[in-house]
């Protein structure tokens, strides 16, 4: 029995119900309701989740709009923290939440990949060391000391994702991105991406594209509301998910 | 040193280095700004005082000076820092990282900044016929750490208190306002009628102020104000950190 690399223990996850701030006059009339609030409305994103990845593993999410799927991959990351529970990760991670985070439009290409680089988990000079293979996965060696505010988003995409599996992941998330730049970019990036898993890099993918879930993955977890719906092979999951959404 | 740390000095050196060039990088005069504005606010001062509003104070201009481009380092971080997490927000939800570095780029930025003033403020001591003395190789990196300790431990909490309640950013600008007519940088303390004078003190940035002027005036460094400014900066940082570490554990679902 491997190791897990990822362990969620009952997790529950509540965010505040945020309405837009009301304005002054509002908030003087109802002062002694907002005194609680904090504590009382609240809406649940997750509801006692249960998660063990093993090393090695390709867990796919999947799930309708507003089933936890991102709130889940956050937790993971650690920029959420749980309302109850435990979430264990044993290794160093590498988000794919969102490509390019961090980005400044008006740094060139390399400055921001140095930024990304060491934000992913790299130090300068190993980010350094990677410079050429970034590049040149990207497709893009003449634009690197130009301004990214300059570049198509096409550009942009393969850029930051080129980084990223640069980054040497142990586990790696990723939130809904292989559609980046056009179909031969689609196809680089998913061999990259199966290439690593290969590897035995630790791997959640969320998505909503069953195909590509179905290609990747070798487990599939189902969320519902906040729940786990269904826990098992890609297959059987993916049937179920289909079935009750048509 | 290890890995880790290692990676960690090299992100806070790369987010501030970013800070310092970023708000030149469109412009043909660069980092040179950060010269030009002292001389310029210097020549403005010099003229101001000398011509039309002449003040009985020894040397009005260095005066002026040696307390107003430490204060401006101040201010201008912690306006900077209150929305220094705010504008990050796509990096605070989606990477994981110190997020104090934000704020500590901020602060060292203009701290650097305030450092290409000090050429400046030596030719003005020149100018006065009087000569910069040995005791500013000492003077100055000492002075540095202390505001370095106090600007940070005021921006830390100013940050994360903002991103809960915006209006934080508006009070911070009536507060700099305030914080600049009660701390000695355009009068000296013995203006200040006698019996408030030990409230002056309470400030930390008056004693801060004082200790710069008496270093670019006086080549004398102050051990009892740094002293006492130091201990009431190192309180700040701690109460600072500790805000930020309470109030952070939340920050994701306010920003």
């Amino acid at each position: 029995m491997t190791e897990p690399a990822i362990e969620v223990t009952e997790v529950w996850k509540k965010f505040p119900m945020t309405r837009n701030h009301p304005g002054f006059k509002e908030f003087i009339v109802n002062l002694p309701r907002f005194a609680g609030r904090n504590g009382k409305t609240g809406f649940f994103a997750l509801k006692g989740v249960n998660l063990l990845v093993k090393k090695g593993e390709c867990v796919g999410i999947v799930g309708r709009n507003g089933a936890g799927k991102s709130t889940l991959l956050s937790l993971v990351l650690g920029t959420l923290r749980p309302t109850a529970g435990r979430v264990r990760v044993t290794k160093k991670i590498t988000p794919l939440l969102e490509l390019g985070a961090g980005f400044h439009p008006d740094l060139t290409g390399r400055e921001n990949v140095f930024i990304n680089g060491v934000l992913l988990g790299l130090t300068m000079r190993e980010t350094a060391m990677r410079m050429d293979a970034i590049e040149e996965f990207a497709e893009m060696k003449e634009f690197m000391d130009m301004p990214v505010r300059t570049y198509s988003s096409g550009m942009y995409m393969r850029l930051a994702f080129s980084v990223a599996i640069h980054a040497e992941p142990v586990i790696l998330l990723i939130d809904e991105i292989l559609s980046v730049g056009d179909r031969s970019f689609q196809k680089k990036s998913k061999d990259a991406l199966l290439t690593l898993i290969r590897q035995g890099v630790t791997t959640l993918f969320v998505s909503h594209n069953g195909q590509s879930v179905k290609e990747i993955c070798d487990r599939v977890v189902w969320l519902d509301h906040g729940e786990v719906a269904g826990d098992g092979m890609p297959d059987d999951i993916l049937a179920r998910y289909d079935s009750s959404s048509s | 040193m290890t890995r880790e740390l290692r990676r960690q000095f090299d992100l806070l050196r790369l987010i501030t280095v970013k800070e310092i060039t970023l708000k030149y990088k469109r412009t043909y005069l660069g980092i040179l700004w950060s010269l030009l504005n002292p001389v310029l606010s210097t020549m403005i001062f010099y003229i101001a005082f000398r011509i039309f509003m002449r003040i009985r104070v020894e040397n009005y201009t260095l005066f002026l000076v040696s307390a107003m481009f430490p204060w401006t380092a101040f201010s201008a971080a912690s306006s900077l820092s209150a929305s220094s997490l705010i504008n990050n927000v796509s990096l605070i939800k989606k990477i994981r990282f110190p997020r104090q570095m934000l704020v500590i780029s901020v602060v060292i930025a203009q701290l650097v900044n305030f450092l290409f003033s000090i050429p400046v403020i030596c030719v003005v001591v020149l100018l006065y016929d009087l000569t910069p003395g040995l005791s500013w190789i000492a003077g100055i990196p000492i002075l540095v750490v202390v505001q370095f300790t106090l600007t940070l431990g005021f921006c830390l909490a100013l940050s994360m208190v903002n991103a809960y309640f915006r209006d934080m950013e508006y009070i911070i600008g009536i507060f700099l306002n305030m914080l600049f007519w009660l701390t000695p940088i355009i009068y000296p303390v013995s203006t200040v009628p006698e019996r408030y004078r030990a409230y002056m003190y309470i400030n930390p940035l008056t004693s801060l102020m004082s200790s710069w002027r008496e270093l670019f005036m006086r080549n004398r460094i102050e051990w009892r104000g740094i002293g006492l400014s130091f201990a009431v900066s190192l309180g700040v940082l701690c109460c600072g950190m500790l805000i930020f570490q309470t109030l952070g554990r939340r920050i994701d679902e306010v920003l």
